[in-house]
């Protein structure tokens, strides 16, 4: 039954072949073609002069690696809205139940936010004649992962389309942006519509089956709550009287964006990510190591006006929020990153270290990853430039 | 009082950022950042040419514009401040004519380098912002100093970051009318936004 349906597409593809090519009724949409064929063949052009890879490690499969570490947070995630959106609707919490529900808020802002992109991303390569890229097949799904629950469909089309045209197709597509697609839309849409991205009525969102509208009820985040009451003496036992103990924050059953929320499945993520090489593990722990670290530097100075983030255990920041979602999936993207290995620990070190000051100094910005990681994708090229330099005049000189 | 100071110097480097929250100084930016020796190159003489004039200029306001500065010449009710334009810009344009000077006898390279930027530093928007800054927000002699040091440092981080983001620019693909400065000032506008992380930072 496979083989009769690899042998009919094998040849619809081959029948169809001559429209594409140059002088074919449809040489503008060669790019569309080629994207079709490549999801169910492997391309038959062969590389003739060097550089030959080593590996079939190509884009496609690279992608296909960071999306399947995308399946334990989003799951969890699903799952996650649909409990608190049942728990404060008081409906029937049963597995299936809540996973339905769940589902129903997810999907369609992963719908909206792939339709859209694919739109753009389709739009610019017919014009543009580039192949359309595999990488918004991620960037596509990191998005809506970032977003509070309740967020508009249409706030969702808004912010996928400034950061894929801005933040990557005005570079010239996948592998020439400067800063992460995902982050650019999601840092665009929280400046320019603050009160659906933040605050404490975003975060929880009550699916009202009799008519299907998406209401808001207070729940704040654990970052967000505890800004909310300054001056608090032993923050852990005001997160934990509120249900937040570490291990609810670790396995991320709170409220929070749709996929940010659980540190446990983005340690799964993580490891599938660092097995297979995917990601830079320097810069997964050199993030973790730069949150440690500067988080327990500053519980050493205890003060008064300090956000009551700052002497709390290191280990909360660890697992409060979305950082541990960041540092796996938007630090370790690959074209935002520095590519020299020196400089990508320094470049996840810098980034634990913003996201603890920010969530510290900054009331402004419950949540700090995001902006940190931004800011960093900022200074990657110094970073590669300065150990470039280093690297060179270390060197022999040839004589 | 030195948490005052160290309050002004980081805000005038990150969140109140003279290029990247003001956008003041933009036409040197976009231009010097093509090479990251060059661009070093006029940081360092923006943050030597800020940190003098602007407490430089807090002197001559302070001791001859101001209303009421010229108490000691014996002139109570005098008020020059409407001469502080011209004044700042004077002070501003004989500090880069030393500093060109300098610059000449010492590196030849980096002189041909910054080109005819050198110069234009004294009609840099930024110099004359900050002088004007100072005497709008009442800083103190030392405030007025740290804040132009620290104003001169962050004009020259963006410069310089913005330097090696041309570097992997070279490898970009822009639309048909975008390429070149087009394409720098979308960067510029998307640094902007991540230099926003400061903004509403308290220290």
């Amino acid at each position: 039954m496979l083989k009769h349906i690899e042998i009919y597409l094998r040849s619809f593809f081959d029948k169809n072949r001559h429209h594409f090519v140059d002088g074919g009724k449809y040489k503008k949409l060669a790019s569309i073609f080629e994207a079709v064929e490549t999801i169910f063949f492997i391309p038959a052009i062969r590389t003739k002069n060097a550089p030959f890879v080593r590996d079939g490690l190509d884009l496609k499969r690279f992608m296909s690696i960071v999306l399947l570490a995308l399946v334990p947070p989003l799951v969890f995630g699903i799952y996650n809205t649909g409990y608190h959106s049942l728990q404060a609707g008081g409906g029937n919490l049963t597995f299936f139940n809540v996973f339905l529900n769940g589902l129903m808020t997810v999907l369609p802002l992963i719908v909206v936010s792939y339709a859209v992109g694919f739109f753009w991303e389709i739009l610019f390569s017919v014009i543009r004649k580039h192949p359309i890229s595999e990488g918004f097949l991620v960037t596509g799904l990191l998005f809506p992962m970032t977003l509070p629950p309740t967020v508009p469909l249409w706030q969702v089309a808004v912010g996928i389309s400034f950061g894929v045209v801005i933040g990557k197709e005005v570079f010239g597509g996948t592998g020439r942006n400067i800063f992460n697609p995902a982050l650019t839309g999601r840092a665009f849409l929280f400046f320019a519509y603050p009160a659906k991205m933040s605050g404490g009525s975003v975060w929880v969102a009550i699916a009202d089956t009799a008519s299907s509208v998406v209401n808001a009820v207070t729940g704040a985040t654990p970052l967000a709550m505890t800004a909310l009451a300054p001056s608090f003496k032993n923050i852990e036992t005001m997160l934990s009287s509120a249900g937040y103990t570490f291990l609810t924050l670790f396995v991320g059953n709170y409220p929070g964006s749709v996929g940010g929320t659980s540190a446990l499945c983005c340690f799964l993520g993580a490891i599938i990510l660092i097995v297979t090489g995917v990601a830079s593990y320097r810069i997964i722990i050199g993030g973790v190591a730069g949150l440690l670290i500067s988080s327990f530097l500053l519980s050493l100075f205890p003060s008064v006006s300090m956000n009551p983030w700052a002497d709390i255990n290191p280990l909360y920041h660890l697992v409060a929020g979305g950082f541990a979602f960041g540092i796996v999936y938007m630090a370790t993207d690959p074209v935002s990153a520095p590519g020299t290995d020196r400089s990508k620990w320094v470049y996840g070190f810098c980034i634990g270290m913003l996201t603890v000051l920010i969530r510290v100094f900054n009331p402004a910005y419950p949540e700090g990853v995001m902006m940190a990681i931004l800011f960093m994708n900022l200074f990657a090229p110094l970073f590669d430039f300065i150990a470039i330099r280093m690297r060179v005049s270390r060197r022999i000189p040839n004589v | 009082m030195p948490g005052d100071l160290i309050s002004i110097f980081l805000n005038s480097v990150f969140a109140g950022n003279i290029l990247l929250a003001y956008f003041l100084g933009m036409c040197s930016f976009v231009a010097v950042s093509k090479n990251i020796n060059t661009a070093i190159g006029l940081g360092f003489a923006v943050v030597f040419v800020l940190s003098v004039t602007t407490p430089l200029n807090w002197l001559i306001y302070h001791y001859l514009l101001a209303p009421g500065a010229l108490l000691w010449l014996g002139f109570p009710n005098l008020d020059l401040s409407f001469l502080k334009f011209i004044m700042f810009i004077a002070v501003i344009a004989a500090m880069v004519q030393a500093i060109e000077m300098v610059i000449d006898r010492f590196s030849a390279a980096l002189y041909a380098g910054l080109g005819v930027f050198l110069p234009l530093i004294a009609v840099n928007c930024a110099i004359l912002g900050v002088s004007l800054f100072m005497v709008e927000r009442n800083y103190t002699f030392l405030e007025s100093l740290i804040y132009g040091f620290g104003s001169g440092l962050g004009w020259m981080m963006a410069i310089i970051s913005m330097a090696a983001i041309r570097i992997k620019l070279k490898y970009a693909n822009p639309p048909y009318g975008l390429e070149g400065y087009g394409l720098t000032m979308i960067v510029t506008g998307l640094m902007a936004m991540a230099f926003m992380l400061f903004s509403g930072m308290t220290v």
